[in-house]
């Protein structure tokens, strides 16, 4: 497999957006699409910054038949901007870019899927403007809620290591000396499912368009305290509906387990999925998704 | 994949409404019927190192439109595996087929072969013109043009000093590392991105059928000759499509396009393909197959 970063024309797509546009915070332009006008409106946030809007390609076209679906591009790839300090990604930053989406496409409330890291994020929407937020979906999330390091934790980020082997590479010094690197282990952790060449593939093109220096903010970034996340879990009151594979080799299924418990949620557990398991198992994932959405609404 | 994987069936996008056997010399073909709409389009057996499920992503679009009749040629899948490459020739499945068709009431059909199967679709339309509406052949295994020459550099019968490359087209190899070849062979045939699922279809297939059948099927298929297939495509009276991709690593698209010409039919370049589009790229050759299905009402009409 090669690919060379900003070189690769865009796949076509099975729909494409009704509106599209930009909405500015601070001087921070955040692309955003719409698609389709039912009710209501699904809001799938980005999860980080090493992809984008397109990592939700296969709820798109069947959400929207149904829904109307809201996504965009979080700040540091896509067509979003790339700001240049680490205190413009975090966590609250991300959330304030929800919440701006919303206003700019003129929806008053939505069901919202929190995918891994944006799980946190949706988690401060929700808690914060519980008016917005119909009912909540954590997708393979972490609100740092284990006892145990996460296998990206393993590993000092900021240390020059002796090694880049495995979860080692989760590290500054061999992000700027190999981001492909990087970026081709980390999905291959996100894939572990048979057959996910072509989702692998996806997914490092757009790891390809941002930069080890942008995604090196993004590490740096403030985030929550565990007490804080612990404390906005108990403002929720929302329906909640946790889904996590069991075979998740980024953020462990029992992460999923201990939102369930701190948030009242439901659990719907996928088995033999990994970390990405929308991409995977997507008529499973959209099914469900579009039950709780149908529960709620 | 562990083999047991590899040969329990996977579930179905769509069952088929009856199925069964028959017999010819006491050997016993397995068939399968989906839908009742009119034409029947029969997919025909290809070679015996894999089985009927490699029409797996045709049946249930075309079921739809027409009535679809499929079986497992001899030495694969449900049917029995005689010995001997008489057992393997093209006549055998040529009258394998005429037979299915007697079986299942079929009275005409559209006759679609993959590869090899065009040496018996081919003969099927020859020799019974009144059975056959039309014939599509997909990435041909014809004699009408000279094949890959990397395929002939080595032979198949003598013990060689490599295994690289279509050096594993080899008896002794084929013996001694049957997977390795088998993952060989497929990983050549899906020469497209992302075809892992299909190559390990394909390798568990390929496992249904003994080393030394395998072989005896090799052996007849190598007896077709030139002349004699010439001869056929003379005597082919129906319309034909031919689909070829122009990166089949198997036969060239040189021969998909001989066989059209000798045949009067119809050639369709599928960029970028490898060896079975039909597989890779379903959408497209279905939708090739039925728009010439259709065509044949209109054109009968």
């Amino acid at each position: 497999m090669t690919i060379v970063a900003g070189e690769r024309a865009e796949q076509t797509r099975a729909r494409y957006p009704d509106p599209e546009g930009y909405v500015e915070r601070d001087g921070v332009r955040v692309f955003y699409e719409v698609y389709g006008h039912g009710e209501p409106t699904i809001l799938l946030p980005p999860p980080w910054a090493i992809v984008y809007s397109r990592v939700w390609k296969m709820q798109i076209p069947y959400l929207s038949r149904h829904f109307r679906v809201v996504v965009y591009d979080g700040r540091g790839n896509g067509r979003s901007d790339r700001p240049a300090s680490a205190e413009a990604y975090g966590e609250r930053e991300q959330a304030a870019d929800a919440l701006a989406v919303l206003d700019a496409t003129g929806t008053e409330q939505a069901v919202v899927v929190g995918f891994s890291w944006g799980g946190k994020w949706s988690l401060i929407l929700a808690a914060e403007h519980p008016e917005r937020v119909k009912a909540l979906c954590f997708l393979g999330a972490s609100l740092g809620f284990s006892r145990e390091p996460f296998p990206y934790e393993l590993y000092p980020f900021d240390e020059e290591l002796d090694t880049d082997e495995g979860w080692a590479k989760e590290n500054r010094h061999y992000w700027l000396r190999d981001w492909q690197g990087y970026v081709e282990w980390f999905f291959s952790q996100c894939f572990t499912e048979p057959h996910s060449t072509k989702h692998i593939e996806d997914a490092v093109g757009w790891g390809l368009e941002t930069t080890a220096e942008t995604m090196i903010l993004t590490e740096e970034a403030p985030e929550l305290e565990l007490d804080e996340t612990r404390e906005l879990c108990t403002r929720l009151t929302c329906p909640i509906l946790v889904v996590h594979g069991d075979e998740d080799a980024v953020v462990p299924h029992a992460q999923g387990v201990a939102i369930a418990e701190a948030t009242g949620g439901r659990l719907v557990t996928f088995g033999g999925s990994g970390h990405c398991l929308q991409v995977r198992d997507p008529v499973r994932f959209n099914l469900v998704l579009r039950q709780f959405v149908e529960s709620v609404a | 994949m562990s083999l047991l994987e590899a040969q329990r069936e996977q579930t179905r996008a769509r069952y088929p409404d009856s199925e069964g056997y028959v017999a010819r010399d006491g050997v016993r073909v397995f068939y399968e019927v989906y839908g009742d709409g009119e034409p029947t389009v029969f997919l025909l057996p290809t070679w015996s190192i894999i089985h009927s499920r490699h029409w797996k992503m045709q049946i249930p679009y075309l079921a739809r439109h027409f009535r679809v009749l499929t079986f497992d040629g001899r030495g694969n899948g449900k049917a029995d595996r005689p010995s001997g490459i008489g057992a393997y020739t093209e006549y055998e499945f040529a009258a394998d087929s005429l037979a299915v068709m007697d079986a299942t009431g079929t009275k005409t059909a559209v006759v679609v072969g993959l590869s090899c199967g065009t040496l018996w679709g081919t003969l099927l339309a020859a020799n019974h013109p009144d059975r056959v509406l039309g014939g599509v052949f997909i990435g041909p295994a014809v004699p009408l043009a000279p094949g890959h020459p990397e395929r002939y550099v080595h032979s198949f019968d003598d013990r060689l000093d490599t295994d690289d490359g279509w050096a594993k087209y080899n008896r002794h190899y084929w013996l001694e590392h049957y997977v390795e070849f088998l993952e060989y062979f497929f990983g050549k045939i899906f020469s497209e991105p992302h075809s892992t699922k299909q190559i390990e279809d394909c390798v568990g297939w390929g496992l249904e059928i003994a080393t030394e059948t395998l072989i005896d099927a090799h052996e007849a298929l190598e007896l077709c000759g030139l002349e004699q297939f010439r001869d056929v495509c003379d005597r082919v009276r129906c319309p034909v499509l031919v689909i070829h991709g122009d990166e089949d690593a198997l036969h060239p698209l040189a021969r998909g396009a001989a066989l059209a010409e000798a045949t009067g039919g119809r050639f369709v370049t599928l960029e970028g393909s490898g060896h079975c589009p039909h597989v890779r790229d379903p959408v497209k050759v279905n939708l090739l197959i039925r728009d010439f299905v259709e065509s044949l009402g209109r054109s009968a009409a």
